[in-house]
């Protein structure tokens, strides 16, 4: 429960400060040509760097695969989180003490709501299961922002 | 979308061509139950039933595009590239003709970088995020340039002719030396590559005799597995600023002005000019404005640009360099910005060892933008109609008065923007939709064909186009009877004679398809 509310604070950070300015005006909504980018400086916190295997290089096995092919959806400034941020108190998925193995494998296999399905190609069967476990044994209070830090 | 969900490619010639395939690449690289068919289709479809792929192969070495290239020869079976199919709003990994096979090289993610020259040489399967990591965990002192959506291919986004923001932000121009499988199934390099022991492939384009690299751009002529991209140097400082401009009609002045510091060099990265929906998009849902159908009212676009204190169009202008020259050059960008009265001007600095902007101005992957899918609440998707233009801020400013009647007529949110290259505008005109209503999705095909000929009837193709609009803009590409697309046709059938390789890609048809016609 500890980590829980912890984990809870920062989610709604990422929702309510990290998009809040972030967004300036050059660029569309199609692909690359969108940029949205240019973190205003003058607002609440910037936008934290991307996580990748570079910011975690103890990563083995699940959380691995997880950075490798989820995280930059499902980190802290990811499309994924931002969208879960709209719906539920807990955007990031490493924070989670509610998902079954299952329900991830249904859920990335066959694509949820704004979030494409990913095919075999891309992650195998045994690599989403791998990122499945790693998930359903959560919460993974190592792999979250500390409070008062900007998350990455 | 005149495409029948039913695939053309006989059932049985598939399922031999699938046994093949699981023999040759190992049954762990061969996908075509239903489920499969279903991951690889179009995600941003406007019509979920058209493109639907006759399952997929993921061959992880040049070998093995080799052989799965003869199995499709010998089974007349047609195979759809992808490099890692995020090309999300053009088809994403989802083929032309249905029933294809699509040809996943994902699993292919070799980075080599020549450190001393800033070159990389990348293969399919990275993406932004995996070259990022690659500089950030060597410690490289390179920048990348990252599109809006960084979850794809650095390859695929180079071949499609991509953007990004920096220097370096038109990605295609910085390609140098392609390893390319001919659909007979020969590798060929290009450029100093067909030198063997040359250490110039990244670094000199042309080689000797006839250049290919663009030729591979775009195309259906090889399946390309290693491309050689130049990386931009850490700049030693980066300066610049986000401007506001209050009117529609200021578009004008924005462009005149800052095409000419572009063309000049002062300016040296791909501006942007855009408008407010991008923010409310990206960061709201429409439900939270108003429950008004149709284009957003001007009651609403104003309290969007209250809320989040934007202009009617905004742009943001960096400088990158050392620091003495930006702080110089950064005058001159003053000067010429509040000449032209601006709404309001944040500036920008930063110099090496500062905390660093997580932005595309500074090349940082990112997929936040797509968020604006969810504009509508629901299910959502993107396409845009994408014409060239001059830098001239009145002809420019037509073709944005032409299209947002448009928008207004269909009833359709305006996102428009106007990307600056060396010497030309990007108008990407982005709608946004809603996969859960029916009538909005109904009204997307007439409202794209109508920007389209609008375009046409004024001069103006498009860059790069969905798979659904692919035989219609080149149709617009008509000079001296479509003596291009006849070249086309012509390398196409010499290359690939049996017409296995993502026939329809651009609207190149191999006469083995159709007669060379549309299918």
């Amino acid at each position: 429960m500890r980590s829980g509310a912890l984990i809870g604070a920062a989610g709604a950070l990422l929702v309510a400060g990290l998009f809040g300015v972030a967004v300036a005006q050059s660029g569309a909504g199609v692909d690359d040509e969108t940029t949205a980018a240019a973190a205003v400086q003058a607002g609440p916190p910037p936008m934290p760097q991307p996580i990748t295997m570079a910011q975690r290089p103890n990563a083995t096995g699940g959380e691995a695969l997880y950075v490798e092919h989820c995280i930059m959806c499902h980190g802290p400034n990811g499309m994924g989180t931002g969208l879960l941020g709209r719906r539920m108190d807990e955007p990031l998925l490493e924070a989670r003490d509610n998902l079954p193995a299952q329900y991830v494998v249904q859920a990335a296999r066959r694509g949820i709501g704004n979030m494409p399905a990913i095919p075999r190609g891309e992650v195998s069967d045994a690599q989403l299961q791998a990122i499945a476990d790693y998930l359903s044994a959560g919460p993974h209070p190592h792999a979250l922002p500390k409070p008062g830090e900007v998350p990455r | 979308m005149t495409q029948a969900a039913t695939p053309t490619i006989s059932p049985d010639r598939l399922s031999q061509a699938q046994r093949a395939f699981e023999s040759a690449l190992g049954a762990d690289k061969v996908f075509f139950t239903r489920l499969d068919q279903q991951t690889y289709q179009d995600k941003f479809a406007i019509d979920d039933a058209t493109h639907h792929p006759g399952g997929a192969i993921a061959p992880t070495s040049v070998e093995e595009i080799q052989a799965a290239l003869k199995i499709a020869n010998q089974y007349k079976v047609p195979l759809w590239p992808i490099s890692r199919g995020k090309n999300l709003g053009y088809g994403g990994s989802a083929p032309h003709l249905a029933g294809s096979v699509v040809m996943d090289l994902s699993r292919m993610k070799k980075i080599e970088v020549d450190e001393a020259n800033g070159t990389v040489i990348v293969e399919p399967g990275v993406s932004f995020y995996d070259l990022y990591d690659y500089i950030q965990a060597n410690k490289l002192p390179y920048w990348i340039s990252t599109p809006g959506n960084s979850w794809g291919s650095v390859m695929g986004n180079a071949l499609d002719r991509g953007l990004g923001y920096t220097p370096y932000g038109e990605h295609t121009k910085r390609i140098c030396g392609l390893e390319v499988v001919l659909p007979n199934s020969e590798v060929v390099r290009t450029g100093m590559g067909a030198f063997p022991g040359s250490d110039a492939w990244t670094l000199y384009p042309y080689g000797y005799g006839p250049a290919w690299d663009q030729m591979f751009c775009q195309s259906n002529f090889g399946v390309v597995t290693k491309m050689g991209l130049w990386l931009m140097p850490e700049p030693e400082s980066l300066m610049g600023m986000d401007v506001e401009f209050d009117r529609p009609e200021d578009l004008k002045a924005m462009i005149d002005t800052i095409g000419p510091l572009r063309r000049e060099g002062v300016l040296q990265q791909s501006p942007s000019i855009g408008n407010w929906l991008r923010a409310a998009a990206v960061m709201t849902t429409r439900q939270e404005w108003t429950e008004e159908p149709g284009a957003l009212s001007d009651a609403v676009i104003d309290a969007i640009r209250k809320r989040f204190n934007i202009g009617w169009w905004g742009v943001s202008l960096r400088l990158y360099g050392r620091e003495e020259i930006n702080k110089a050059a950064y005058k001159v960008l003053e000067q010429a910005i509040n000449a032209i009265n601006p709404m309001l001007i944040k500036p920008t600095s930063w110099v090496k060892g500062q905390p660093l902007e997580y932005t595309g101005w500074t090349g940082t992957p990112m997929t936040f933008p797509m968020q604006n899918v969810n504009w509508y609440g629901g299910r959502g998707g993107h396409i845009g109609f994408s014409p060239v233009l001059p830098q001239d801020g009145t002809k420019a400013l037509e073709q944005f008065r032409r299209a947002y009647a448009r928008y207004q007529e269909y009833g359709m949110d305006y996102q428009g923007s106007f990307a600056f290259g060396e010497r030309h505008l990007l108008n990407v005109n982005a709608m946004i939709f809603d996969k859960d209503s029916p009538e909005m999705m109904a009204k997307i095909d007439p409202f794209f064909r109508t920007l389209v000929a609008d375009a046409k009837a004024n001069g103006y193709g498009e860059y790069r186009t969905h798979l659904d609009y692919m035989d219609l803009v080149r149709e617009t590409y008509d000079w001296n009877g479509g003596s291009l697309w006849n070249l086309n046709r012509t390398v196409k059938d010499a290359l690939d004679p049996n017409g296995i390789l993502a026939p329809g890609k651009s609207g190149i048809w191999p006469s083995a398809t159709n007669g060379g016609q549309p299918a």
